[in-house]
This record gives structure tokens, C-alpha cells and sequence, in this order.
């Protein structure tokens, strides 16, 4: 491990100074991840700024009925809140289908947003992986790929400096994103707000980058806008508990006399960034509630996918899981189910 | 509390193994009961000192250097910046290996630290002592390797290619075994066949390796280590330290699971080097990521087997190959093979016979023991294959095992005539009666369906199967092994109490050994209360805490001693008394006669002075097997046991929820019989685990998961209650009619588990463990 700087600061405003003069520092939240990577020598910051204490661990109500979410919230707290689990199942259901219960009492709202891939080259200091060091190749591509990404990779051989075949790891962020959450960070410049279909990114050319945050903004909170139809979350993995998804899915519809009027599709496990399958949710809006609509839905989006050697299962596996969300969905009354 | 919920408790149905009324019946926690462990209650509230728990105050920490290379030459190690480093006070390399460079199992062919060339990843190179751990860390990082990398030969089934890049001299073949019984041309009107492949899976104990080396006045060293073997880790640490036994050490560490991944050395001469060049307490404790190079895994395998058989059925013939793939270094390797070999077409009558059985080196991890050890990869291809036969023929997966099953009085496929209890048919008729779990209902539990509580079905897409399979297993140490144990007992009088002392270098490695041996001195010489010395190399060698030999073996040594402790106080007794020894017995801390009548206090016999008395026990010797055709009397014991699965499988996500996984096994005799029925849940769920998730990937000789994050034990979530059913026919040539316990489960769970599964899905699954696409064909 480096050897590294351990600082704390005054206010969110103060520790946002303190990173934004040390280029090669990080700020430190649950640390559930960020210090595992720092002992595999992955992540080798020279200044971690603690924002534990610093950021919310409030979560508030929004006028519209939705949530404001404090960066510094732990996970367990938030699936436990009861407006959450009401208001937002597919957020608690997320929430509890990730890690285990002592990570999610240690893990932040923010931090779960930033977790790292969890590919084995990226977390092996000795294999190529352009994430970790930019140019080195992916060992991903022709290597062990079964849990990688269907969607939205750069796959331009092993030896570009661009190719990158792995996932986000994360449930809630596939919760955040279909619920339409808005990021709000504070950098040097001041407070900005993300849609967080905008913070998470593909690799594109740039595989190192997971988000669109510049260095030294600091997620201060997470709004969740109401809304207004039931919702699920549904992961599937190889044991069951304590594993990271395969494919899962986060899913609200609203359906008013047979048809669907509303729906919200995000898939995990499949791409660099949580998928927000906008393709399946246009093709989906208007038509009737049923598994033969909800199929062709989901089959729209899956077109673009480009599995690997290894990972076509997923495909089958993501429409399959999409579907009986859906349908289970489908199956319940929304007006009684938000009375 | 023999009970627990969702368990059955042991039923016992015959008890040959008796004592005549030599032995205590009165005294509580003897034989046959199931008194509390005395590491339990620590365990559960974390108060139990593990070996990496261990500490010294003056101690530093020592770190190893290991290849990041399957295969490489080294050109040269510049050490100099890493002494630069401030706190460190040693940094070693081959050349500071006094003794001989090499440790092994069964052949020295292991550098302790590498010379010229490194054949694994993961293979020491230098060692580093600083006064911190990650001081060590960072030394050990500026330490200067100059790698030349070689081609490496990653794929076992082309590692005897003529064209292979050769791991050692003089070839890539550690073991062939081959086997021939019977006519060799036979044909039959039945032919099944098929090619079976099963991954790494790893011990994945949960306490990683760790020890502490004390330098001692006389130039020796005291080693105190989680480990298996005291003694062969002695004498390979004799040859690598250039030290006589006396100045070499061993005591037993708290030991956090082992099956077969600490019969090899890790720390040991490491640790003790460091200690010696530094005249420091040194401590290693490697990390989880270090544990996985840290001990060799179970070999993966690939087999091709055929059987013949007759329209009923009957089996005609059996041919098999077997390929292992043992990685680097030889560890075990060659008698896994002859495990995979002579009992490789498990617990079936079969005339005719031809096995071929490889171990082969590659540059892939060192493989080696790990409970089962060789039959376990064997199971899943001879119980598919029944399964096949089933289907061929237009018989039930029972009665086909059944009609085939082996009986006492037989002989296996290596000629050795099978002299005690065989129950192959009865064990699988025990399952195949016992209850089936209740049909799943609408409102089912998330957590009783697959995918749990990832809420991936309620119901839709699931579809149920039932699963089969017996196995057999020796007992003991195989092939003509000198296999014994020795134990040291002492009676005394201690405030006025009785106190039995127990003193063997069997390892406990959570097994129940200790509780085991003290149950049997309770029983041999009625006093309740028994210290267990604790385990070291002052006594005699306990042998391995593996093949399921412990309550046979150390048990067969702790029995002998208390026999002859209790001979010199009833020969006391007696003269005192003026009764003949024969009439007279101890119980409840007393001299009694025939009917249990009181005569005289043990005090009173005893005086001041202690009884104590040492002896080694073994069992009935064995054999080699002959080379050309592999008859011969190889094992000593065999244990059997059948396994009923009962899963449902998300045949459209490719999920399975074992819901029972219920087992029946003869055990000779129950000695502890909470301990036996624990030996078998954790050992069905680590079959249950190769079957389903285990597997350590290696590419390229390198390995892709070395962590609980990817590498997937089963949960408790993942874990069905289990019935237990337990036959206790007595061996009459093992102490108290004992038979091991502890591998058995691990054998037939698997197999169970995946015929469930090929049931359920339709389709053959010839890979383990079975992943979600291999369910859904996609």
C-alpha cells in the first residue's frame, strides 16, 4: 500500500479545497471499497479526505414526495427507512440485494454510487486493464469474461488503449437511475446538480473515467423524485446472497386499464454503467400489459447487445428477468398498491 | 442437545462395537455421548485464539516475495534497496537456505525459496522480516527479480505432449496408475459412456495460514503453526533448517479448518528462517488474496468413462481415464491418483475392469490433498454414468445403483476383499425412504426458492429433482504407508481429583479430535475430568489429521494407552485388594467389581504418584498395488455413504435451490455423535459447493478469483436442512468399530446434487460446478 495523508475537515466546502489541491487524493466515505483497492496497490491515493462525518446522513422529504437522500447516509439506514421501502421497494429491494449486512452498515449513499468494477484484471496490479492503467490493454477481452458487460463496451482488441469490457457493480445505482435520481455535488466551482443518467459513463475512448465528476466534487446528496407507480428490483446471481449480479433489474410500471402508461427499465450487471433501457421503455409506453408486449420491449433494447466468448447467457438471462418483472408487475394493481 | 431444528438427530441402529464390561458406565461424556467441545463456546463468541492470533512482544513480522509468473527463469535478485528500507531486519533468499532447498509430501521436489526458475504463480522467491507488516510489504515490493518468462504448460491435457515444455526433469507425469481385472476383450449389450470435467475447488478454510517462529537458546527453534501433520512438517523443516528433530519444535496453533490444504508446508521454514537470521520471534500470517498460493487446491480432472452392462443392468465392465492436473509441484499428487485410480468406479460390483489414472505437472497451481481427495472427482463421473445406466436399461437411479452395489464379502476392482460392513444398498434404500420436503406453495418464502432473495422468481420457471449417490472411501493412509499414532496418558490425583492427561500430536483442526480423545479416556478409565495437553512434538507422531483416520487412528492410540494405564492401577488394586484384575474395572473415579460394586477409591490406589504410559497403534497393515494391473490390497478401511438431493431449478434463469440434501452413512460407531452428524452437514455443503459454485479459475496459469468476493462458498442461504441417518456397523478390526466419517459426505453430496439438477433441466451438466448457462443451454 502507499503510504498516504489522512486529512479531515471542517465542513463539505473545506474538504472539497483539500482534494481539489491534492490531484492525486480521494475522498474516503465507507472506505468499503476505495481501501480494498488501496491494499491490492489498485487505487494509490497520497491524500484521503474523510467525509463520513461531513456530508448528510439525513434523509428528507422533497415537496413533490420525493427524497433527498444525504450522501453520508448508510445503505442499511436507507433500506430501512420507511419512506424508501414505501414509497421507492425497488430502492430498499436494490439496497438489501448488495453486499452483505456488516458493508452495508459501513457503506455511504455516495460512495455506493463511485464503487469500482469488479473485474479481475482491474483488481490484479500485474495484468493489463485500461481502467486501472490507461494504455495497458484489457485482459478482460479474450480473458475471463463471464461476468462482464453485453452493452455499450469499447471493443477494439486487446492491445487498444480504449477497449473495455466490464461492469458497474453497483445495485442501487440500477435502482437510482430508473427512478430518475439527481446527483448533487459540491466541487470548487460550487454546487452543481447531475441527472444520474449523466454521472455514470460508457468507457468510450477512456476507460479510466467511471463518471462524469471532475476531481474534487463531492456527492452531498441524492435527490429521489416521486414516483407514482410500484416498483421492483430483481438480482440474479451464482450463490444466493453475498454476490455481485449476473443481471438484475430495476422496474416501475404503471399500468391503467390493461395498458402500459408509464414504465421505467434500468439493467445492472450488463454494461460499464448502470443500462437505463430507454429503447424498451419507449417501445413499451401505450402498448398492452402483457408478456408478449413486455418481451418484444425488452428485445428491442437487447438488439445493440454484443456479447462476449463467454457471457452470451446474459442476454437471454436479462430478457428473461425483465419479463417476470414485469409481468409481476403488471400483475398488481397500482392504484391499490400507492393507496 | 442432540436435536436441532431442521435436523435429525443420529439414529442408531446396531452397536457390534460393544465393549465387554471393561470400560466405565457411569462416568458422564463417555463414548457414545455427545459432551460440549471444549473449543466451542470460545469459537462461537470469538474468544478462540487462532494462529493468527498469535503474538510475542518482541516479535517482527516476516512477508514472502512470490512469482508473478506461471513459468520464468530467474536471471538474478538484487536485494540491496530492500535492506534500505528502515525496520527491516532481514531479507532472504535461496542462498540463505541452510539445509537442503526442498520440502514435499511424498518427494522433495518443492525449492523453499526458488532457484533459477519459478514453475507458479504465487511461487516463493524471497523472504522479508521488518518490525511491521506492511514495512515487510513494501521491502519485500523493492526487492529486484530479473524474470526471464519461459512458455508455460497450462493445459493438462496437453502436458504430455511430446512438444510440452517440461515443468521437471525428466517429464511432465507425476503418476500413472493403471489398473486391469478381469477379460479385458469383454463386450456387453448395454454401453454407456461419457467425458466428465470437474474444476479447482479450493479448502477455502476460513483461518488463512499463519505461525509464529521463536528462536531458541540452543540454536533451535519453536515453530507454533496452524497444520495438519506436526510431524512431517518436523522432518521437512529438519532437511530445509539442517537441524536434528530436537532443535526443531512444532506446537499445534489454533487451526481455522484445514481439509488437506495444510498438509503441505506454508510458513514453516519461512518463519523459522527469518527467526533464525533475525533472533527474533517471527510471525507470518498470510492475507485471504495470499492464501490462495499459499496451499495447493483439489486437482481439477477430466474423465472419460464407459460402462458394459447386461439388459437387466448388472454391470459387465467398467473403463475409465482419469487425468489430473496437479500443477507444479508433485505435494500429493501421486496418491491422489492412486485414490482416483483403485477407487474410482466407486462402491459397484464390476467383473471386468481397465483403468488408466494420471497426475500430471503443469505450471498451473500446485494441487494436492483436500478432503475426498480423489474420489470426489471420480463420484461425479461413475454416479453420472449410473445415472446414464438408469436410463439405458429403464431402471430407477436406486435400484440400478442397488442391483450393482457392493456387499460384504466382496471383492473391489483392485482384488481386496471387502471384510467388514457394505451397506451400499441399504444406505440408499435409507434415503430414498426418508420424507421428501413438501411440494413448494404458492406463497413460498423467497429464501426456499431459487435465486433467494435477489427476488428472481415466484414460482414461474421452476421446475423440482430428485438426485442420487453412493460412494465408498478408504480410511487411512493407503499403499503399503507405515500409518500409526501415538498417544501419552497420565493418571493422577489433582486436589483431591481424578485427572486423566492426554497428551498425542494429533492435529484438532475443528474436527472434535480432542473432545474425541477425551471421551475415550473417560471411557477407559472412569474419570470425567481429562486435560488434552497441548499438541506438539514431544510426544510421538499422531499422523495426519486427514483421510478420516484420527478417531481411528490417535483414537486407536489414546485407547491402547489408557488400557495399559488402567492395567497398572488395577494391577494395584488387585494386589491390594487381593482380588483378581479381571473382576475388577474403574468408574466414576473408583475401583469397582464385576456388578459395579464399590471396592476402593482411584485416591486411594493412586496415592501421590501418576500412572503413565505411551503407545503407538496401527492399523492393519497395506499394500502396494501391483504395477502392472493394480490388484492388490491398497486400504485398510472403506466408508460408504448415499446422498438424496432434492433441488428447484429456475430451468429459464438457470438457478437451483437445493431444497434437502438428505444423507445416510455408516459410521462404525458414533463415538461423539453430535461431531459425526457436523462432519456431515460440512461435508455435504462442501460438495454441495463444487456442484453448484467452487472454483478457483486459472488462465494462463494464472488465477482470476483469489478472494471470498469471487470465489463463492456456499451460504447459509444456499444450505437446505439436512435429515441425517447413521448406520453404526461395527468394523471389528478398528478400535471401538469406528469407520472415518468426515469425507464420505463430501463425496456423494456433489453428485447427488448435480443428478437433481440434470433432472430438473433435462440436460447432461457434465461440468462441475454447474453454472446458471449450462442450465439454460445458453
Amino acid at each position: 500500500m502507499r503510504e498516504f495523508r489522512y486529512e479531515r475537515a471542517a465542513d463539505p466546502a473545506a474538504a472539497v479545497a483539500l482534494l481539489a489541491a491534492a490531484p492525486d487524493g480521494a475522498f474516503l466515505g465507507g472506505g468499503t471499497n476505495l481501501v480494498d483497492l488501496m491494499k491490492l496497490g489498485v487505487a494509490t491515493p497520497d491524500v484521503l479526505v474523510d467525509v463520513r462525518e461531513l456530508t448528510s446522513r439525513e434523509v428528507a422529504d422533497l415537496p413533490d414526495g420525493g427524497l433527498r437522500i444525504g450522501a453520508g447516509v448508510p445503505n442499511a439506514d436507507l433500506a430501512a427507512d420507511r419512506r424508501v421501502r414505501e414509497r421507492f421497494p425497488v430502492l430498499a429491494q436494490a439496497l438489501l440485494a448488495g453486499a452483505s449486512g456488516q458493508l452495508r452498515n459501513r457503506a455511504t449513499t455516495g460512495g455506493n454510487l463511485l464503487q469500482r468494477t469488479r473485474c479481475g484484471y482491474f483488481t490484479d496490479v500485474t495484468k493489463p486493464c485500461n481502467k486501472r492503467s490507461p494504455g495497458s490493454g484489457c485482459g478482460a477481452l479474450e480473458g475471463v469474461h463471464r461476468n462482464h458487460a453485453i452493452l455499450g463496451q469499447t471493443i477494439a482488441g486487446s492491445d487498444d488503449p480504449a477497449t473495455c469490457v466490464t461492469t458497474h457493480p453497483s445495485d442501487m445505482a440500477v435502482a437510482m437511475v430508473a427512478l430518475d435520481a439527481v446527483v448533487r455535488v459540491l466541487g470548487p466551482d460550487g454546487e452543481r446538480e447531475i441527472p444520474i443518467a449523466e454521472l455514470h459513463r460508457l468507457p468510450g475512448s477512456d476507460p479510466s473515467r467511471d463518471t462524469t465528476l471532475r476531481h474534487g466534487e463531492l456527492v452531498t446528496a441524492i435527490d429521489v423524485p416521486a414516483l407514482g407507480m410500484p416498483s421492483r428490483y430483481r438480482k440474479v446471481r451464482d450463490r444466493a446472497s453475498f454476490a455481485f449480479a449476473l443481471v438484475s433489474v430495476a422496474a416501475a410500471l404503471d399500468v391503467r386499464d390493461g395498458v402500459v402508461r408509464d414504465v421505467r427499465l434500468a439493467l445492472g450487471g450488463v454494461a460499464h454503467k448502470p443500462w437505463r433501457a430507454s429503447a424498451a421503455e419507449y417501445v413499451l409506453r401505450g402498448m398492452p400489459a402483457t408478456e408478449a408486449s413486455f418481451a418484444a420491449a425488452v428485445e428491442s433494447e437487447l438488439e445493440a447487445a454484443t456479447p462476449l466468448r463467454d457471457n452470451a447467457f446474459k442476454v437471454p438471462m436479462a430478457r428473461n428477468v425483465v419479463v417476470r418483472t414485469l409481468l409481476d408487475l403488471a400483475g398488481r394493481d397500482t392504484e391499490r398498491e400507492l393507496a | 442437545m442432540r436435536g436441532r431444528s431442521g435436523h435429525s438427530g443420529p439414529s442408531v441402529s446396531t452397536d457390534a462395537g460393544t465393549r465387554p464390561a471393561t470400560t466405565a458406565t457411569t462416568t458422564p461424556g463417555r463414548i457414545g455421548d455427545s459432551p460440549l467441545r471444549p473449543d466451542g463456546t470460545l469459537k462461537v463468541t470469538g474468544e478462540f485464539a487462532y494462529a493468527s492470533d498469535l503474538w510475542h512482544d518482541d516479535m517482527v513480522w516476516g512477508v514472502t516475495l512470490r512469482s508473478p509468473h506461471p513459468h520464468a527463469r530467474i536471471r538474478g535478485i538484487d536485494i540491496t534497496e530492500a535492506l534500505t528500507v528502515p525496520g527491516v531486519t532481514a531479507v532472504l533468499t535461496a542462498d540463505d537456505v541452510p539445509g537442503e532447498n526442498a520440502f514435499g509430501l511424498e518427494h522433495a521436489d518443492q525449492p523453499v525459496l526458488a532457484v533459477e526458475f519459478v514453475r507458479y504463480e504465487g511461487e516463493p522467491v524471497a523472504l522479508v522480516a521488518a518490525d511491521h507488516p506492511e514495512t515487510a510489504r513494501r521491502a519485500a515490493a523493492r526487492i529486484r527479480v530479473e524474470y526471464e518468462v519461459l512458455p508455460a504448460v497450462t493445459d493438462p491435457r496437453h502436458a504430455m505432449d511430446d512438444d510440452a515444455p517440461a515443468v521437471h526433469r525428466p517429464g511432465n507425469l507425476v503418476r500413472h496408475l493403471q489398473l486391469r481385472r478381469g477379460d479385458q476383450s469383454v463386450t456387453a449389450p448395454v454401453v454407456v459412456s461419457l467425458d466428465v470435467e470437474v474444476g479447482m475447488q479450493d479448502q477455502a478454510f476460513l483461518g488463512p495460514e499463519s505461525g509464529l517462529a521463536v528462536p531458541a537458546e540452543d540454536g533451535g527453534v519453536d515453530l507454533y503453526v496452524a497444520t495438519q501433520w506436526l510431524h512431517v512438517d518436523q522432518r521437512q523443516m529438519c532437511l530445509a533448517l539442517g537441524m536434528p528433530p530436537e532443535k526443531v519444535r512444532l506446537h499445534l496453533a489454533g487451526v481455522g479448518g484445514a481439509f488437506g490444504g495444510r498438509e503441505d508446508l506454508s510458513v514453516h521454514v519461512h518463519a523459522s528462517l527469518l527467526a533464525l537470521r533475525t533472533g527474533k520471534p517471527v510471525k507470518m500470517s498470510y492475507s485471504r488474496e495470499e492464501s490462495f498460493f499459499g496451499h495447493v487446491h483439489r486437482h481439477p480432472a477430466w474423465l472419460t468413462y464407459e460402462f458394459g452392462a447386461e439388459r437387466d443392468g448388472t454391470l459387465v465392465y467398467a473403463r475409465a481415464r482419469v487425468l489430473l492436473d496437479g500443477g507444479a509441484y508433485a505435494s500429493s499428487t501421486a496418491a491422489v491418483v492412486g485414490n482416483a485410480g483403485t477407487l474410482g468406479l466407486g462402491p459397484y460390483r464390476i467383473p471386468n475392469v481397465a483403468v488408466d489414472a494420471y497426475g500430471v505437472f503443469t505450471n498451473n497451481p500446485p494441487c494436492g490433498a483436500m478432503r475426498g481427495f480423489g474420489c470426489v472427482q471420480a463420484a461425479f463421473a461413475h454416479e453420472a454414468l449410473m445415472d446414464e445406466l438408469a436410463d439405458a436399461v429403464g431402471l430407477d437411479p436406486v435400484t440400478v445403483r442397488q442391483r450393482n452395489g457392493m456387499r460384504e464379502g466382496d471383492r473391489n476392482i483392485t482384488g481386496q476383499l471387502i471384510d467388514s460392513a457394505a451397506p451400499v444398498a441399504e444406505l440408499l434404500q435409507i434415503v430414498a425412504d426418508l420424507p421428501l420436503p413438501p411440494q413448494r406453495d404458492a406463497d413460498a418464502d423467497l429464501r426456499a426458492l431459487p435465486g433467494s432473495v435477489g427476488n428472481t422468481t415466484h414460482g414461474e420457471g421452476v421446475v423440482r429433482g430428485v438426485g442420487y449417490a453412493v460412494t465408498y472411501k478408504n480410511i487411512g493412509f493407503s499403499e503399503g504407508f507405515d500409518d500409526y499414532s501415538t498417544a501419552r496418558v497420565r493418571l493422577e490425583m489433582t486436589g483431591g481429583e481424578a485427572v486423566a492427561t492426554v497428551h498425542t500430536a494429533a492435529a484438532e483442526v475443528g474436527q472434535g479430535l480432542i473432545t474425541v480423545e477425551q471421551q475415550i479416556c473417560r471411557t477407559e478409565l472412569g474419570v470425567e475430568r481429562v486435560v488434552v495437553h497441548p499438541k506438539n512434538t514431544a510426544v510421538g507422531s499422531g499422523g495426519s489429521t486427514s483421510a478420516s483416520r484420527q478417531t481411528y487412528v490417535t483414537g486407536g492410540a489414546v485407547q491402547a494407552a489408557c488400557v495399559a494405564v488402567r492395567d497398572v492401577v488395577l494391577a494395584r488394586a488387585a494386589a491390594s485388594l487381593g482380588r483378581e484384575v479381571s473382576q475388577l474395572r474403574l468408574d466414576g473415579e473408583k475401583i469397582v467389581g464385576a456388578s459395579g460394586e464399590v471396592l476402593t477409591g482411584l485416591a486411594e490406589v493412586l496415592g501421590e504418584d501418576a500412572v503413565e504410559e505411551t503407545r503407538e497403534y496401527r492399523h492393519r497393515p497395506t499394500h502396494a498395488i501391483d504395477p502392472e494391473t493394480g490388484q492388490g490390497d491398497a486400504h485398510v478401511q472403506f466408508a460408504f455413504s448415499a446422498h438424496r438431493a432434492v433441488v428447484d431449478v429456475d430451468v429459464e434463469l438457470g438457478l437451483v435451490k437445493v431444497v434437502a440434501l438428505d444423507t445416510a452413512q455408516d459410521v462404525g460407531k458414533a463415538i461423539n455423535p453430535d461431531a459425526v452428524v457436523g462432519q456431515i452437514h460440512g461435508g455435504s455443503a462442501q460438495g454441495m459447493g463444487l456442484a453448484l459454485m467452487e472454483e478457483i479459475v486459472v488462465t494462463d496459469g494464472h488465477v482470476r478469483n483469489p478472494s471470498f468476493t469471487d470465489y463463492l462458498i456456499p451460504t447459509i442461504l444456499d444450505m437446505p436442512p439436512m435429515q441425517v441417518k447413521v448406520l453404526e456397523y461395527a468394523d471389528p478390526h478398528a478400535p471401538y468399530g469406528v469407520r472415518g466419517v468426515g469425507e464420505p459426505p463430501t463425496i456423494s453430496s456433489g453428485p447427488a446434487v448435480a443428478a437433481a439438477v440434470r433432472a430438473a433441466c433435462g440436460r447432461p451438466l457434465r461440468r462441475v460446478p454447474i453454472r446458471p448457462e449450462h442450465i439454460t443451454g445458453t
